[in-house]
């Protein structure tokens, strides 16, 4: 199921709300929430729910253990096997396929490729019980004792299936207990509205340009259609992916969560360095502190710890060698960055911010074709191309020119530019604290409205 | 007190929308999409476990959505206001995907008379708008004609001296797009409908539709907003079939002209582009001064025949090309005044039925037969009832696809029983596969 559906948003929600709002007992609620989330997740994964199931037991136990066994040699034993069981499960799911393909180029193998299909949300969920064991064994937190509870924070249907990856110690005591009041839970919906506004009015929109553009005939297109067509996927793969995190964190605080930021207006971004501070928090965040650090960090060969970190970034998001590529060609980027950190701090404002747009808009042809011959072709035509404009490119920039407006306007960080402590943004908040309900409401409207007669239209984030 | 008015007012939302599904009537059909609305699923552990379910039930919700109608028509207006329109307009439509894995047994049956139309269901391609009418992109494939040419050699072999078989393939509206850089589209559509006649060899007729039309290719043959000819295309091709079968056409000032307005068709439906929705188009058609009776019958058998028309004057709106025959079914038979004791067979797809009409000048009785939707068995038709000419009057894609060439070949092997659920989803499959540069549209 996915958040951006009329199932999920007039039937799966108000009953998980009637339900988890029935009784004030902390113990029905967590009941109701995981049974909700259970159902959630098997709604299109019925398959792969014994495998969530199994990693929650699996590392619920382990935790345990390695508190008791804390400070001695079993603990370090047991964070290894649980961290090595838990990447197993990762890599045989989502890597099987790829790496067979691979090793059977070296020689033959005496096992079939594997069939399977991604679990969904298995790349966000083993990330986080990672976090949550290594955590437990640094003493930072306690181990979970209530098995349920457990299931819970790793079921949440608000994070399960595209993240962001939620930490336990950043919800650890709201999984026990949690209060909720009418601003939270306001709150909440404005944040669940916003996303939806996103992802159907702007992710859906400058997605069917994607489709015109990248996967119709990609080879017969100009230079200005080319950047035209990669430039719309950006804009599609931010408002969907930060749209989804809107979500999430708009559902978690209607259900008395609170989950941190995952995205800080990325486009806003005056280095690449800074870009991945404003995209994928979460993501960034695990990787500094559980690869980054340990290896070494800024103190022992950073520019290594840089590229393996990148590397694995760009694995994380697929089975499939450009992804690879994507992460060494950012890893690149932030090393020279580091090397040219004077010279760009003395590099106008403006210059920065163009040159690390290009970059980042240019990256996501990487993204997008996962086909090497057809990226090839596809940059060809980014810089060069003897094709002449398509019929209908005016016309398309034509009748979606106060889109467009709309997703610059909504790509600016205007808290940035008028910080909280300024009246311009004082007075801004006010009104929009006025007006919210009518806002949400035209939101929701409009969202639905869209909805309606709509093709399926799931997140791109929950193919990672 | 905001927060609780802000909260209040999304529950409200949520639960009144959600009791208006549930309690609301639910629709059938969708009259401006010509299409059954999806039926709830019955739940199997099997489609559980693969996930069509879970699909099917989504696919449910939003078909059934309340004022569903309303939003789709908000929606309209939200998306032609995202921007500017030109006024010389000319751009390029990609289909959306539909959701998959729609397997309910009345989506794969006949049940979907007059709903079902393998153009919408076989769609996959471009569309070019151009000042407010929609083209399919493409032409057609010659090389994809001689199965088409192999099919009717085989009925041609079956019938020999009893009864003549003669092709009348509608080309495609591309052929005749009012615009110059786009004639490469005509020497295509020909090329692919000549190459039928090049694989003909035993006796077939081949009527050369094209020619006829492209001689009158200043004239407005097909529709602006709906995949089908309009009846001046349709009497062009009916001229060119009355030259390959030795008839004299008869002229359209002997006929009753009746006109019909504001057509949005299955175009507009598809692409609901608002500068195609400010070009309705108008239905001027002709009725042959000929008394006919009508009957349908079902798709296996004559049993329980019921009233059909030749012409169904009161189709209008999104229905208006029901006028002809009042649109698709499996067999229907009329008969004419006329009194010579000719016959015809004539098998069809919805391209068929603004032709077929204009064949009551010649024949005594004319069985208008719908390979698509038809389980009677072609070859007893044609010999229990004499018949002299069996006519295959259908779009172009109709007769570029390899599932609608075995559909129709399977003709002449039925047997009354309606085909297997696998067989027709792998027709309907091999109908779906999409040609190279092609639109299927038929």
């Amino acid at each position: 199921m996915v958040f951006s559906s009329l199932t999920f948003i007039y039937l799966f929600l108000p009953l998980a709300l009637f339900f988890h709002y029935l009784s004030p007992n902390k113990l029905f609620r967590n009941i109701s929430l995981t049974a909700f989330s259970l159902a959630f997740y098997a709604w299109e994964e019925p398959m792969w729910i014994y495998l969530m199931i199994f990693t929650a037991i699996f590392d619920y136990y382990m935790a345990l253990l390695i508190e008791r066994w804390r400070g001695d040699r079993k603990a370090k034993i047991i964070l290894l096997v649980t961290i090595l069981v838990n990447l197993s499960l990762l890599i045989f799911y989502k890597y099987g396929g790829f790496l067979y393909d691979n090793l059977s180029a070296i020689g033959q193998l005496p096992f079939d490729r594997p069939q399977n299909s991604l679990p969904v949300g298995i790349s966000f969920y083993t990330f986080m019980v990672i976090s949550y064991i290594v955590d437990v064994y640094r003493g930072q937190l306690k181990a979970q004792r209530n098995p349920l509870n457990f299931l819970m924070f790793i079921s949440l249907f608000q994070h399960l299936v595209a993240g962001p990856i939620v930490r336990y110690s950043q919800i650890g005591s709201q999984v026990d207990s949690r209060s909720i009041d009418w601003t939270g839970f306001s709150n909440g919906i404005s944040r669940f509205c916003i996303g939806l506004f996103k992802k159907i009015v702007i992710a859906n929109v400058a997605g069917a340009l994607v489709t015109k553009y990248l996967d119709a005939g990609f080879n017969d297109l100009s230079t200005i259609e080319a950047w035209f067509g990669i430039t719309m996927f950006s804009v599609q793969l931010y408002f969907d992916f930060s749209g989804y995190s809107d979500m999430a964190i708009g559902l978690a605080k209607m259900f008395g969560f609170d989950f941190d930021e995952n995205f800080r207006h990325p486009y806003a971004a005056q280095s690449v360095g800074d870009f991945y501070r404003r995209w994928h928090i979460s993501l960034g965040k695990f990787f500094r502190d559980y690869v980054y650090i340990p290896l070494g960090g800024n103190r022992k060969l950073q520019l290594r710890n840089i590229m393996i970190v990148w590397l694995l970034t760009g694995i994380w998001h697929g089975a499939s060698w450009n992804f690879a590529l994507w992460g060494l060609y950012f890893g690149s980027f932030m090393i020279i960055e580091k090397l040219l950190e004077k010279f760009l701090k003395k590099v106008p404002r403006f210059l920065r911010h163009t040159y690390t747009l290009i970059l980042i808009i240019f990256s996501r042809s990487i993204f997008y074709f996962v086909d090497f011959g057809q990226l090839k072709s596809f940059v060809g035509n980014l810089f060069y191309s003897t094709n002449s404009v398509s019929i209908g490119f005016k016309s398309d920039l034509f009748e979606h020119i106060f889109w467009f407006i709309l997703v610059v306007l909504m790509c600016i960080p205007w808290d940035e530019i008028y910080p909280s402590d300024t009246k311009v943004n004082k007075e801004a908040t006010r009104y929009y604290h006025m007006l919210k309900p009518a806002f949400n409401i035209a939101m929701l409207f409009l969202a639905t409205m869209l909805l309606v007669n709509s093709s399926y239209n799931p997140f791109l984030y929950t193919r990672f | 007190m905001i927060n609780k008015i802000n909260s209040v007012l999304f529950l409200s939302a949520l639960v009144g929308m959600s009791s208006f599904f549930l309690f609301l009537p639910k629709q059938k059909l969708s009259e401006g999409e010509k299409r059954k609305l999806a039926v709830f699923p019955t739940f199997t552990f099997d489609t559980y476990l693969n996930g069509t379910w879970a699909d099917s039930l989504d696919e449910f919700v939003d078909d059934h959505f309340p004022f569903r109608n309303k939003f789709i028509s908000m929606a309209e207006t939200f998306n032609s206001n995202k921007g500017i329109h030109l006024t010389h307009q000319e751009k390029i439509f990609i289909g959306k995907k539909r959701r998959g894995n729609t397997t309910n047994e009345e989506d794969t049956t006949h049940a979907k008379m007059n709903f079902k139309d393998d153009f919408d269901e076989a769609y996959s391609g471009s569309l070019l708008i151009l000042d407010g009418s929609v083209y399919p992109v493409g032409g057609g494939n010659p090389k994809m004609s001689r199965f088409f040419s192999a099919m009717l050699n085989e009925y041609a072999d079956k019938l020999r001296r009893r009864t003549r078989v003669l092709s009348a393939v509608a080309p495609l509206s591309s052929a005749f797009i009012p615009a110059l850089k786009y004639r490469k589209y005509n020497t295509q559509n020909k090329e692919t409908l000549l190459a039928i006649k090049s694989s003909l060899t035993n006796g077939a007729i081949f009527c050369d539709v094209f020619n006829e039309l492209d001689k009158h290719a200043n004239e407005k043959m097909f529709f602006s907003t709906d995949h089908h000819w309009n009846a001046t295309g349709a009497y062009y091709a009916y001229v060119a079939f009355c030259r390959g079968a030795g008839f004299t056409p008869v002229d359209r000032d002997k006929m009753e002209k009746k006109i019909k307005y504001n057509f949005l068709g299955s175009l507009y439906q598809l692409t609901r582009d608002p500068s195609v929705k400010a070009n309705p188009d108008t239905l001027v058609y002709y009725v042959p001064n000929v008394t006919t009776t009508a009957v349908r019958y079902n798709a296996n058998n004559f049993d329980r025949p019921t009233k059909a028309t030749v012409f169904s004057h009161a189709s209008s709106g999104g229905n208006t090309y029901l006028t002809f025959l009042g649109g698709d079914a499996p067999l229907i038979k009329i008969t004419t005044s006329v009194k010579n004791g000719k016959k015809a067979v004539v098998i069809k797809n919805s391209m068929g039925n603004a032709f077929a009409v204009y064949l009551i000048s010649h024949y005594e009785e004319v069985y208008v037969l719908d390979f698509r939707y038809s389980n009677h068995n072609l070859l007893q038709l044609i010999e229990r009832n004499n018949i002299n000419d069996l006519i295959f009057a259908l779009g172009m894609y109709g007769a570029q696809s390899q599932g609608t060439i075995g559909m129709m070949r399977r003709l002449a092997t039925n047997n009354g029983v309606p085909k297997r659920k696998s067989t027709v989803q792998s027709d309907s499959n091999k109908v779906a596969r999409p040609v190279k540069d092609t639109l299927k549209t038929n």
